[in-house]
């Protein structure tokens, strides 16, 4: 039998896994990965939450919502990433530091 | 099959009926959504015929948008609009009209700059950006369901991403673009997160709801404050308090100045407008606002000390300007955690004065960049005598933003203190005497930066004679009105506060 925990434990391991790609920065695209796999755990939640809302479906809409706004967002930065490689012929974000203190 | 709609939806009529009720108090959306479809089409075709055709239209809609804002002040709409989706308070009336004076402001400057006039793209794109961020702005400021925030805010936030890498025409202009983009869909993916957590203990999106609140109050203490704490990120980000500033200097320093102007000021107004409404909306005695107050009092502090602090050793104009937006980000949060349930004019009193003053720092910075290629403080020797006018202002617009009577900034300042002072008084709560006394150390701290300007302009002398490219005076000239205004809403400000 498959719980609401289930679904739960199943969303915070994608959030963490998500982070590390996130703090590992090796690579934009893979920082752009582990942001899409955060923003599909916060999905999972919703939906799974959603079920115990049946008045007013608050959690599957707002699921919706979020899967297109998450697609804009990759959509802009991977156009910004593409111009950053233009000008620096890499992507990587350790080596992109001609801004800082 | 119509039968099983009916029966699923048995109240459609109802709903369909309070949705077009609705509509009127969106009416300023309604004017940007139809300018935003119009700039598209003359950006496409217009422009060809006459090129300050979309910047006209973005103009009149702009205005448009302000004129049904300020009808709607006077009687607002006390019925949750859209479900309860958003309020459209008299509070949030106000935080339109600055919002949309903000947007007019940039608008003018984009035409204005040589670097946006010069671009192969033309700037038609530009202003419809600017128009959907106005309308993801304004929803910010009166959303009072998680949805309605997270979508306003992904709707700010994609837009200005967009603004800041449009003309990526240097190096530092796309690295500012990609690390904004990076770690603001970082931060809008933990607050998420966090979202839906909070959906999860309360079973409501909607915030201001007494089952939220019932939600939070049972659920154990450090989930809520962990859920609380995701969410934050996200507003954080916008707001740019520490920790989550650290984008900031970068993005500031990268893009092209008006856009460093706009970004400084409209999703501060904003963000600052769904704080208070988010902490407001949450009695005082429940755990969550506590929790939340002591959150903000403790990032306010530190975002105040942290921003005037690295001001001091910065060289570079935008990045010091940078730094002390951050630390006055502290202060309109000390703004928000004093202001009493339905006084809120010194709140309104310092974002409005706050965002002139801005505009016109990085208007001047602006011209004086496109005009002598200045960027750093020590170019700036000796520049007082070549461009009076400009410095002047400049001097005129860092004693305000100092907080130095007899300007706008004191009078901030002055409300603010006050205001958190009555808050002292009333609660006997020890995080306002301390945000108080951090308060003014920093004012004095932030003398030391902004008066490095006036002493390299004017009383440092260049070794060599800058070379000046010749450029058109319209951002001077709004620069001046600004500057003005600033000392005018000093001496009289019974003008902006009636």
């Amino acid at each position: 039998m498959i719980t609401l925990t289930h679904f739960l434990i199943v969303g915070a391991c994608l959030f963490s896994i998500g982070l590390y790609a996130v703090m590992a920065r090796r690579n934009a695209i893979m920082v752009l990965v582990g942001i899409e796999l955060m923003i599909n755990a916060a999905v999972l939640n919703l939906v799974a939450f959603g079920r115990y809302d049946s008045e007013h479906y608050g959690g599957q809409a707002f699921a919706l919502f979020a899967i297109v706004l998450a697609a804009a967002s990759v959509a802009v930065a991977l156009a910004i990433i593409l111009n950053v490689y233009r000008h620096y012929k890499t992507i990587n974000p350790e080596d992109i530091n001609h801004l800082k203190d | 099959m119509i039968v099983n709609v009916i029966d699923l939806l048995p109240d459609i009529s109802e709903r369909l009926d309070h949705i077009i009720h609705s509509l009127p108090a969106l009416a300023p959306e309604l004017v940007l959504i139809a300018t935003f479809v119009a700039s598209i089409l003359s950006g496409l075709f217009a422009d060809r015929l006459w090129w300050h055709g979309t910047f006209a239209v973005t103009v009149i809609g702009i205005l448009l948008s302000a004129v049904c804002s300020s009808f709607q002040v006077g009687n607002p709409d006390a019925d949750g609009v859209l479900f309860g989706m958003v309020s459209t308070d008299a509070f949030g009336q106000y935080m339109r009209i600055l919002v949309a004076v903000v947007c007019l402001l940039f608008a003018l400057f984009v035409h204005a700059s040589p670097d946006f006039r010069a671009h192969r793209k033309k700037t038609a794109d530009l202003y419809t950006i600017l128009l959907a961020v106005h309308i993801g702005l304004n929803l910010m400021a009166l959303a009072t369901n998680w949805l309605m925030t997270f979508i306003a805010i992904e709707m700010v936030s994609l837009g200005s991403y967009l603004m800041v890498g449009y003309l990526a025409a240097a190096p530092r202009q796309t690295e500012a673009a990609m690390k904004y983009v990076l770690f603001g869909a970082v931060c809008s993916a933990v607050m998420l997160y966090g979202m839906s957590l909070l959906y999860g203990f309360t079973g409501t999106l909607d915030y201001t709801s007494p089952q939220h609140i019932q939600g939070l109050n049972g659920t154990p203490s450090a989930l809520v404050t962990l859920a609380l704490l995701f969410v934050f990120t996200g507003i954080g980000f916008k707001l740019t308090f520490v920790p989550f500033h650290f984008w900031t200097p970068d993005v500031y320093q990268g893009a092209p100045t008006p856009v460093t102007a706009f970004l400084s000021t409209a999703p501060k107004i904003a963000g600052i407008a769904l704080l208070a409404n988010i902490l407001y909306a949450w009695p005082a005695d429940s755990f969550a606002y506590q929790n939340l107050q002591l959150m903000l009092a403790g990032a306010a502090i530190v975002t105040m000390l942290w921003g005037n602090l690295a001001a001091l050793r910065q060289t570079d104009v935008k990045r010091m300007m940078a730094y002390s937006s951050i630390g006055h980000t502290g202060f309109l949060m000390m703004a928000v955690l004093a202001y009493s349930s339905q006084d809120y004019t010194a709140l309104l009193y310092y974002l409005a004065v706050y965002s002139l003053m801005n505009m016109g720092v990085f208007m001047l910075t602006g011209y004086i960049e496109s005009r002598t290629g200045a960027v750093d403080l020590a170019r700036y020797d000796g520049l007082g005598k070549i461009m009076p006018l400009a410095l002047v202002c400049f001097t005129l617009i860092m004693i305000s933003l100092t907080g130095i009577p007899p300007t706008s900034g004191f009078v901030a300042k002055l409300l603010v203190f006050t205001a958190v002072f009555h808050s002292w008084q009333a609660t006997g709560d020890i995080s306002m005497v301390l945000l108080l006394i951090v308060g003014a150390l920093t004012t004095v701290i932030s003398l030391f930066y902004y008066f490095k300007i006036p002493l390299h302009a004017f009383l440092k002398t260049a070794d060599s004679q800058p070379e000046m490219k010749p450029m058109r005076y319209s951002i001077l000239w709004l620069a001046v009105v600004l500057t003005v205004a600033v000392w005018v809403l000093g001496v009289f400000p019974d003008w902006l506060v009636g």
